[in-house]
């Protein structure tokens, strides 16, 4: 690793494991995502997931989305057991990286100077992995491709319903409301209001098949899409 | 008898102000509610909370403009104040801590999460 690494963590046994698979590396430690946000260093940050102030994943989508910050290397990581979908919700939030922790000290290492590597060869920092592919069960989810399937059977979904599963899968277990979903992923220009969410997320349901029930209506409110 | 912890949840949308108050329940604390800033910097001098959860994009003045007034309260100098916004733009969220905010908790947002940063909050140890 060239320059060592930035470690955002207020948990004292994240910060011994860091200190002990990085041994030997230049480790610049910050108690939370407000200490290290006053003046961003440059290069590699391995980001705990439970921060006093912010959620890990939050800091990580904030820095990835900002010009300043969006060439740091980053890496998540998260209280285990490790779990796929963690992962891939790490990757799709934009993180370069995710482990859950504790992971394994020498791979932890390994990935780190790869990663390391490939971002000082570069111009800059290596582009976000975002998964080709979701994959939960017999459901698979291709968002570049624009497609979903059920086992081998290809999901009927219009252009607002499939931008809508998209929308749930980046937000997995987070509670959405109506009006954002209204904001944020429908089309401008269209009228629409709470009523038509409710059609098209009844619609999206039933186009999931058996993962449908996987969006749940949060207290009449809202809606939760958890797998 | 037990005194629960008061909230103070101050959001124009409905629905997250609802989410809100219901996770804060669960959190077993007592909930009073504001749509607009200023209703919310008035209601924190007038009965003032142990947390308050405030939106940053408010329609009269901006979640931080309140939080700075209601720092000015000695009573609310150091109420801990969670800000929970749309508002990912690094500057805002860096604005956001600075002002001292206990936490910055992005919508849409995780409820098992924003009840443990309520708990954590509202019932230090």
């Amino acid at each position: 690793m060239r320059s060592g690494a930035s470690c955002v963590t207020s948990d004292p046994a994240v910060r011994a494991f860091f200190e002990s698979a990085l041994k030997g590396l230049r480790l610049k430690f910050y108690a939370s995502a407000a200490a290290f946000l006053k003046s961003p260093p440059r290069g590699l940050a391995v980001i705990d997931s439970s921060l006093p102030d912010m959620s890990g994943r939050d800091l990580v989508s904030v820095l990835r989305g900002d010009k300043k910050t969006s060439g740091l290397l980053l890496v998540l990581t998260g209280a285990g057991p490790y779990s796929s979908a963690a992962a891939a919700l790490s990757l799709e939030n934009g993180a370069d990286e995710y482990f859950a922790f504790p992971p394994d000290a020498r791979l932890f290492r390994a990935r780190l100077q790869n990663l390391s590597a490939r971002g000082a060869a570069g111009a800059g920092a290596p582009a976000a992995r975002k998964p080709a592919e979701y994959v939960f069960g017999a459901l698979r989810i291709s968002p570049d491709a624009r497609a979903a399937s059920v086992g081998a059977a290809r999901l009927k979904l219009t252009a607002l319903e499939f931008d809508l599963l998209l929308y749930f899968l980046k937000n997995q277990g987070r509670v959405v409301s109506r009006t954002i979903l209204l904001e944020q992923v429908w089309r401008q220009g269209i009228e629409a209001g709470p009523r038509a969410v409710d059609k098209r997320i009844e619609a999206l349901r039933s186009g999931l098949g058996p993962f449908g029930a996987k969006i749940r209506t949060v207290f009449g409110l809202g809606y939760l899409f958890k797998m | 008898m037990i005194v629960r912890p008061k909230v103070l949840i101050v959001d124009d949308e409905p629905d997250y102000l609802a989410i809100a108050a219901r996770i804060a329940a669960k959190a077993g604390c007592a909930v009073i509610t504001a749509a607009t800033a200023l209703k919310g910097v008035e209601l924190a001098e007038k009965e003032p909370p142990s947390l308050i959860l405030l939106d940053v994009g408010l329609p009269d003045i901006s979640g931080f403009e309140a939080a700075r007034r209601m720092r000015k309260v000695p009573a609310l100098s150091r109420t801990p104040i969670i800000f929970f916004t749309v508002r990912s733009e690094l500057d805002m969220v860096s604005e956001g801590l600075k002002l001292g905010a206990a936490g910055y908790v992005l919508k849409p947002f995780d409820p098992d999460e924003l009840q443990r940063r309520i708990r954590t909050a509202a019932f230090p140890s």
